[in-house]
């Protein structure tokens, strides 16, 4: 059975596009112009995994409240905000009410394809057993590569998709520096250096709210970020 | 700082206004003064003519003071001066006042009976008549080649030196004396009219002293008031030879006869007491008959200071009050101690001693006397002999059958009035200066405020905007409900709604960058789609071609590579012109850490090295925690990345020279290279948002000129300062970076 997506998007354009693109891909897709009708057909039922732009129409933060009502709904339906909007304010205030990830228009339609399948991927992939080759385990720290999980002292941290890959990217290779770039394609998004640092600032607190401790995400000054596991282990022992 | 006519000095010199208000006051205590004059004059007339009054047609006052004569001749018509003090008969005339004006002078024109020349007569004599109490005091002082007294055995008192006095009493009778001493000292005085076988009777009513001295003799003499009338003559004769025989004869007029007699004038009691009536008015009064001559006096002109006096003095006692206020009693403390004697430097006091000689006693002189004496009330001001004192004098003459007979003199000095005008002027002084004073500090304390606020308001329009244009502070809305309120709150109007202006400006790029952000969107995702669809198409046709041709490969669109290639462009502008303003943001809420700037710096530096493998870079590792920074690492490193990227870009020969130098508390770095020069006064608006300078650099990368002003928000994040500059050398540029250091 096909995943069946749901699209909230105003702009007529941008919206068929997207669900052209999403349909070729073998999903169903829903399209809605703006909230009201979302809702409507939301409580009949239930989308695999909403795109929510934010502005919608007259609504300046319609993308917002249907997120929020949406996760009253259900706390597992994968909700990911495509918006003009990048601000820094606007990010961190649609991460926090519930959303998986947050993406700017300038993605590109693969781009997209790939999130979504990624999510797709993720929440398939907590319901299944876990698999050890998708493990890896530094230390203290743990990821579930196919299940898209972190876990830290084998607390479950939650982070978003792209904090998950950037995450991953710098994991992977320990003791690595990995310059902003580099992050930026891991992560399979563009933005400025500036966004990748308040991801990675984002992370941190993430961890630090589990350990107060943490600080194995070294900052390379004027070349990136690094995993450095020693590091935890020198500040512990 | 150089002086200019601010709003203080114009309001003071305004406010200079006010010194005019002492001079209209001034010239109106002159005209108060001038009407007091007048009315002065006024009463003085009044005064003069209510005493010519008292006096009109009562020709009794007149007829025994040989006032009738039609003219009276000097030296033969004898003026009886007052006497002031009493006369000792002692021959000497210290005891007369002002003898030597009082006196006359007898000489050859006097002569009696018979005409000697100048040659032959060896004689003359001064003489002096004055009164006091109930005698008439005569003085005569003889000057004779020869005195001959009378022998001691002669019996006849006329063959020597002798004096011959001669009256008509009260009752008509005419009576001859002859003084004739044998020897100096108490006079031997006869009668020689009415006498029984012509012997001389002693007059023991005629007293004196007859004193020898070296050039003739003395003689002073008494003779009671109710011997004479008004007729006297006297006359001194002269003989040369021991019982000689007379030689020369002079004297006031020829004592022979009853006719011949001159007159004398002896102040009149009668008249005196009617004026003495007067005397209260604080006048000096004088009677003068038609030949000016003075028939009474009373009065002092020094203390005549006329009628104002009285009312002055009695504003002049403070009212003693013991509980007057604290500020009273300072101001009357004031008042005495400085006031009062600038006031009596700079006014004109009246004086209390001055010396008025115009009038001799007996004759009095003046247009106004003549002009009474003519019949016709006059008034004058005259100034007193010494100049001190200004002496108003009003005659008014005395009617006897419509004859002028006499006049009255009122005369009083206007200290009176120059007391009650020092006095007007002292007070209006002292109110309009303590006015003057409070009203000056108020409108230098107004002045000041308005200055101050008006001052305060350009400051803080000044600090409003910097020396770039942009908003740094508010201008605070006054209260105050004026109009520089008004201009503060039109200030603070402009400056925000200026400010909101500059703000949509600065935002321009993000809010440019949100809005074409959709459209670019839309051009974005069909042109994928478009792509997917040809991709897919292919894909279909190479699965069915796939048998005829195997090897060939996909032939993409080259016009939807390039409109795909247009959009990448389009899309990282956006995103760079977001940068800014994302920067602005992050740094609004980034948490300022201590951190150790030379490790940002190694690194960094280490990392250029990486980046840029061409570029040899002049930095020598610095030590360590030597420089702690209170910020953002993070940001610390994004700003040298922007710094350093444009030094490479702009470097010639690919040499960038970094530089740390520590000054006080602040760190200063300098990134310097060869590039090309900055363009004049383009130092500080390179940091400005969307300045750039490039012109040969171009490349495929798009430039907004973000990357300065990116560097500038971080400095300024630090509380740090940037700005480039031509070195020294003029052989390129130095960025210089300054960050203040946490010791």
């Amino acid at each position: 059975m096909s995943k069946r997506i749901a699209i909230v998007e105003d702009d007529a354009a941008i919206r068929e596009n997207y669900a052209d693109v999403l349909r070729l891909q073998g999903y169903q897709v829903q399209t809605y112009a703006n909230k009201n009708s979302a809702m409507e057909a939301f409580n009949l039922r239930l989308p695999n995994l909403a795109i929510l732009d934010i502005g919608l129409e007259h609504e300046y933060d319609a993308g917002f409240e249907l997120c929020q009502w949406l996760r009253s709904k259900s706390t597992t339906l994968p909700v990911i905000f495509l918006t003009a909007r990048d601000s820094d304010v606007d990010t961190v205030s649609g991460l926090r009410i519930g959303a998986d990830d947050y993406l700017t228009k300038d993605i590109s339609l693969p781009h997209l394809s790939a999130r979504i399948a990624a999510l797709f991927r993720r929440q398939d992939a907590l319901g299944k057993p876990q698999q050890a080759d998708h493990m890896l385990t530094i230390g203290p720290l743990t990821v579930d590569s196919q299940r898209m999980t972190i876990q830290w002292q084998s607390q479950h941290v939650e982070l978003t998709i792209t904090e998950f890959w950037m995450l991953y990217a710098l994991a992977k290779h320990p003791g690595h520096v990995k310059n902003r770039s580099q992050l930026m394609q891991d992560s399979k998004i563009y933005v400025d250096d500036s966004t990748i640092t308040s991801h990675i600032k984002r992370i941190r607190k993430k961890f630090t709210y589990i350990d107060s401790d943490f600080n194995c995400i070294e900052t390379v000054y004027g070349m990136g970020y690094r995993w450095n596991q020693n590091q935890v282990e020198t500040a512990g022992s | 700082m150089k002086w200019r006519f601010g709003l203080r000095s114009k309001l003071l010199l305004l406010s200079s206004f006010l010194f005019t208000i002492p001079w209209f006051g001034y010239q109106y205590v002159w005209e108060m003064e001038k009407y007091l004059r007048y009315g002065q004059e006024q009463t003085i007339i009044g005064t003069a003519r209510a005493l010519a009054t008292a006096m009109h047609e009562r020709a009794n006052l007149f007829n025994n003071q040989a006032s009738f004569l039609p003219s009276v001749e000097k030296g033969k018509d004898l003026y009886s001066y007052g006497l002031s003090a009493p006369i000792q008969l002692d021959g000497l005339n210290q005891d007369w006042p002002d003898f030597a004006n009082k006196a006359h002078f007898y000489q050859q024109k006097n002569q009696l009976y018979s005409q000697l020349t100048p040659e032959q007569l060896s004689i003359n004599f001064t003489a002096a008549v004055g009164t006091y109490g109930k005698y008439l005091y005569l003085y005569f002082a003889v000057i004779d080649d020869k005195v001959i007294y009378r022998d001691v055995n002669a019996r006849s008192i006329t063959n020597n030196d002798h004096l011959e006095l001669a009256f008509i009493n009260p009752k008509g009778v005419f009576s001859r004396f002859i003084i004739s001493n044998k020897t100096t000292g108490w006079i031997d005085a006869y009668r020689i009219t009415d006498i029984k076988d012509d012997i001389p009777v002693p007059a023991r009513q005629i007293q004196g002293h007859w004193r020898h001295t070296p050039q003739g003799y003395n003689v002073e003499v008494r003779v009671p008031l109710t011997e004479f009338n008004d007729n006297i003559a006297f006359a001194v004769h002269d003989v040369d030879s021991p019982l000689g025989v007379i030689e020369a004869s002079l004297g006031s007029a020829d004592p022979s006869s009853a006719e011949t007699l001159g007159t004398i004038l002896v102040p009149s009691p009668e008249i005196e007491r009617i004026v003495k009536g007067m005397s209260y008015t604080n006048s000096s009064i004088w009677v003068v008959d038609q030949h000016h001559r003075v028939l009474a006096t009373t009065g002092n002109i020094k203390k005549a200071s006329g009628v104002w006096n009285k009312r002055v003095n009695l504003n002049n006692e403070r009212i003693d009050n013991a509980n007057e206020n604290f500020i009273l009693a300072t101001w009357h403390t004031l008042e005495n101690t400085i006031l009062k004697p600038l006031y009596e430097k700079i006014l004109t006091q009246p004086p209390s001693n001055f010396i008025d000689q115009l009038y001799d006693s007996e004759n009095l002189t003046g247009k106004h006397i003549e002009s009474a004496l003519a019949g016709e009330p006059m008034s004058q001001w005259r100034l007193s002999t010494d100049q001190q004192a200004v002496v108003l004098s009003a005659a008014y003459p005395i009617f006897i059958d419509e004859h002028v007979k006499g006049a009255v003199i009122v005369e009083e000095t206007t200290n009176g009035i120059r007391t009650l005008r020092n006095q007007a002027l002292e007070k209006l002084f002292s109110s309009i200066l303590a006015i003057m004073l409070i009203g000056a500090l108020a409108f230098f304390l107004f002045a000041s405020r308005i200055s101050n606020r008006i001052r305060t308001l350009s400051n803080q329009a000044e600090m409003a905007i910097d020396e770039h244009g942009r908003i740094n502070g508010n201008v605070d809305t006054s209260n105050t409900n004026d109009e520089i309120g008004d201009l503060s709150r039109s200030f603070s109007t402009a400056v925000n709604r200026l400010g909101q202006y500059n703000h949509y400006l600065e935002n321009m790029s993000s809010r440019l960058s949100h809005e074409l952000r959709t459209p670019i969107a839309v051009v974005r995702t069909s042109l994928e789609t478009l792509a997917m669809q040809q991709q897919l198409k292919e894909q279909e046709n190479t699965a069915s071609n796939l048998q005829k041709q195997p090897q060939k490969p996909a032939i993409e669109n080259p016009y939807l590579i390039r409109a795909q290639q247009g959009v990448e462009r389009l899309s990282l502008i956006l995103t760079n012109m977001n940068e800014s303003t994302r920067i602005e943001e992050m740094l609004h809420n980034t948490e300022k850490n201590l951190f150790d700037l030379g490790q940002v710096l190694n690194g960094c530096i280490q990392g250029y090295r990486l980046i840029y493998p061409k570029m040899y870079f002049d930095f020598n590792d610095i030590s360590t925690e030597q420089y702690q920074v209170m910020g953002s690492p993070e940001h610390i490193a994004q700003l040298l990345d922007k710094v350093i990227a444009n030094a490479v870009e702009f470097s010639n020969d690919e040499k960038v020279s970094v530089n740390v130098v520590q000054n006080h508390n602040f760190v200063t770095l300098t990134i310097s290279n060869n590039g090309d020069l900055l363009p004049e006064q383009m130092s500080e608006q390179l940091f400005d948002s969307m300045v750039s300078i490039r012109q040969k650099h171009n490349n495929e990368q798009p430039h907004l000129g973000l990357g300065l002003y990116i560097a500038r928000l971080i400095c300024q994040f630090h509380s740090g300062t940037i700005k480039a500059i031509n070195n020294k050398a003029l052989q390129g540029v130095d960025v210089i970076i300054k960050l203040p250091l946490v010791k």
